[in-house]
């Protein structure tokens, strides 16, 4: 399992495109925020745009990185018949998806990474804990978008999966305080999204912000759920062949 | 379970459905240990479908499938199948030599992959990446998965499609070796030069079902498989009588046309081609130019074929008028 799991994260480090996309798209999108807002500026409850955007974009390149690592390859790899194949082997069925998974988690973090460099750059100050709790929140947040685009391959067709990928990741952005701070009105529905709950736990770098254990208990739930669907729709279509 | 006695693949009484599409009806089959078996039949003959049931891919919907008296997919753990899928895709942004490490590392009695590319014969091609491959070579990929361990059974889904003809003949000699190690292979294929050269049995598989089963020359026999053909010239004497030709033993077809100059050809289908030359010589006629061939597999095929669709189509119409 672990030829398998170690050939998946170098094949996904070699695809060019899926690296600039989700490394430098968020890396840009955090530029142009700056720019836009002006270096100097806060956002809602008096958050620089520096550290909010920060945070935000690190959240939107790993979730991207997941989701199109996920659902998009294991879409496309079952329509090839590449899962086929594997199940000729003596592989247990699950270490596919823990192969996907895996090299997920491997690009999620240069494109914090890349994001966590220019934000230092451009002046956001933390002490080396606050960097290291921050790398470690987006990283470990990350396998919950890991199992929807898991349980997103399994679900749509191959040549449906790049939009549905695509509207679910800018809908949940676009209510979670991806793009702008999510207004009070709109903040009891927003527990409902993932990203949202995401963005929020790594907000505790931001001053006046602690650790939000709902978050956490939000994530935990959103991980179970999104695991449980994986898992019944990997069934339904081994069933399927 | 060693080699020479026991069942490799058992099939009893296994059906298949698709919606109202039979895939597979009743199919009864046994494998034994070192036989080389090629699965012929038309498309949409359940060829596919068949070895989907038999490699655990699918649930029959009624009947049982073993292999080496288990269940397929303990089998497939147990490193005892290697396969290779007509619909089996490849990873992609990986070389091939990747690939074929990941086969053998993942094998229970996985080989070293230098030996692998070697029998595969894609050596040459082992820094390739996957995505950039011919046909041919991509089918050649997909065998050296299938080979990538010490496997007891090797079942192929027309491994040689896309292939141009000099590849085909270097792949069917690494057929043949995984044969002459002890291998139980078993393959579908289109080619039925293929399945006559290769395999000691053959299955015809015809609208799900198993219509003929045996060797290579026993399918050709069954379908009146050789021709006679001669010349028939008036000048030897006796006059022409095509009755005494179409009571020739073992005659099944007769095809008789006359040229301006009296010289009639005749052709005769015979499923016992011997009696029939000594009865010609025994009724006194002289035949000139005196040919006796083997029709072949492919016209022997179609002929099965044939005679099932016809049955098939008599069935149904007793059915209709008995409505």
């Amino acid at each position: 399992m672990t030829t398998l799991i170690k050939l998946e994260i170098l094949r996904t480090l070699r695809n060019k495109r899926y690296l600039l996309f989700t490394v430098l798209y968020p890396a840009l999108l955090y530029v142009f925020f700056i720019s836009a807002y002006g270096s100097q500026g806060t956002v809602a409850d008096g958050v620089s745009v520096k550290s909010y955007f920060m945070v935000s974009m690190a959240t939107f390149g790993a979730v991207g990185a997941v989701l199109t690592g996920s659902a998009q390859r294991i879409s496309l790899e079952r329509k090839s018949g590449w899962t086929r194949q594997l199940r000729l082997t003596a592989l247990p069925g699950r270490a596919y998806t823990v192969g996907k998974i895996a090299s997920c988690a491997v690009t999620t973090l240069p494109a914090i990474a890349v994001v966590f460099a220019i934000g230092a750059i451009e002046g956001v100050k933390l002490d080396a804990l606050q960097w290291a709790g921050l790398g470690a929140a987006l990283w470990l947040g990350s396998f919950v978008f890991a199992a929807l685009g898991v349980a997103l391959g399994y679900a749509a067709q191959p040549d449906a999966v790049q939009p549905v990928v695509m509207i679910v990741y800018m809908l949940m952005a676009l209510f979670g305080g991806t793009w702008f701070p999510v207004g009070d009105s709109l903040q009891k529905f927003a527990r409902f999204n993932p990203v949202y709950d995401y963005n929020q736990l790594a907000a505790f770098i931001h001053p006046g912000h602690g650790i939000s254990t709902f978050s956490i208990a939000a994530l935990a739930a959103f991980l179970a759920l999104f695991t449980a669907a994986a898992a019944f729709l990997y069934r339904k279509d081994a069933q399927q062949a | 379970m060693g080699t020479g006695t026991g069942e490799v693949a058992a099939f009893r009484n296994v059906s298949k459905s698709y919606g109202r599409v039979k895939a597979v009806s009743g199919l009864d089959l046994v494998l034994r240990p070192g036989e080389t078996v090629a699965l012929l039949g038309p498309n949409g003959a359940g060829k596919s479908s068949s070895l989907d049931l038999l490699l655990g891919l699918r649930e029959p919907d009624s009947g049982t499938v073993e292999l080496f008296g288990g269940a397929p997919r303990e089998a497939i753990t147990g490193g005892r199948v290697g396969a290779m899928l007509q619909s089996g895709g490849l990873m992609s942004d990986v070389r091939v030599r990747e690939l074929v490490a990941l086969a053998c590392a993942v094998h229970p009695k996985g080989h070293r992959p230098a030996e692998v590319l070697e029998s595969a014969g894609i050596t040459e091609i082992a820094d390739r990446r996957v995505d950039k491959l011919s046909g041919g070579q991509e089918q050649r990929v997909r065998f050296a998965l299938a080979i990538a361990g010490a496997n007891d059974l090797i079942v192929l889904d027309e491994p040689t499609t896309g292939m141009d003809v000099s590849v085909r003949r270097q792949f069917w000699a690494a057929m043949r070796a995984q044969a002459d190690a002890g291998r139980t292979v078993l393959f579908a294929t289109h080619y039925l030069e293929e399945a006559d050269s290769i395999a000691d049995r053959v299955l015809v598989l015809h609208k799900g079902r198993l219509i003929a089963d045996g060797s290579s020359a026993e399918i050709k026999a069954r379908a009146g498989a050789r021709r006679i053909g001669f010349e028939l010239h008036p000048s030897d004497g006796g006059a022409f009588d095509e009755a005494v030709l179409r009571a020739l033993p073992g005659t099944v077809g007769l095809d008789v046309s006359a040229r301006a100059d009296g010289v009639r050809t005749v052709r005769i289908r015979s499923t016992d081609a011997d009696a029939g030359v000594a009865a010609l010589y025994k009724a006194g006629l002289y035949p000139r130019g005196l040919e006796v061939t083997s029709l072949g597999l492919e016209q022997a095929f179609l002929t099965i074929t044939g005679e099932q669709d016809e049955h098939d189509e008599q069935d149904h119409d007793v059915e209709e008028s008995a409505r």
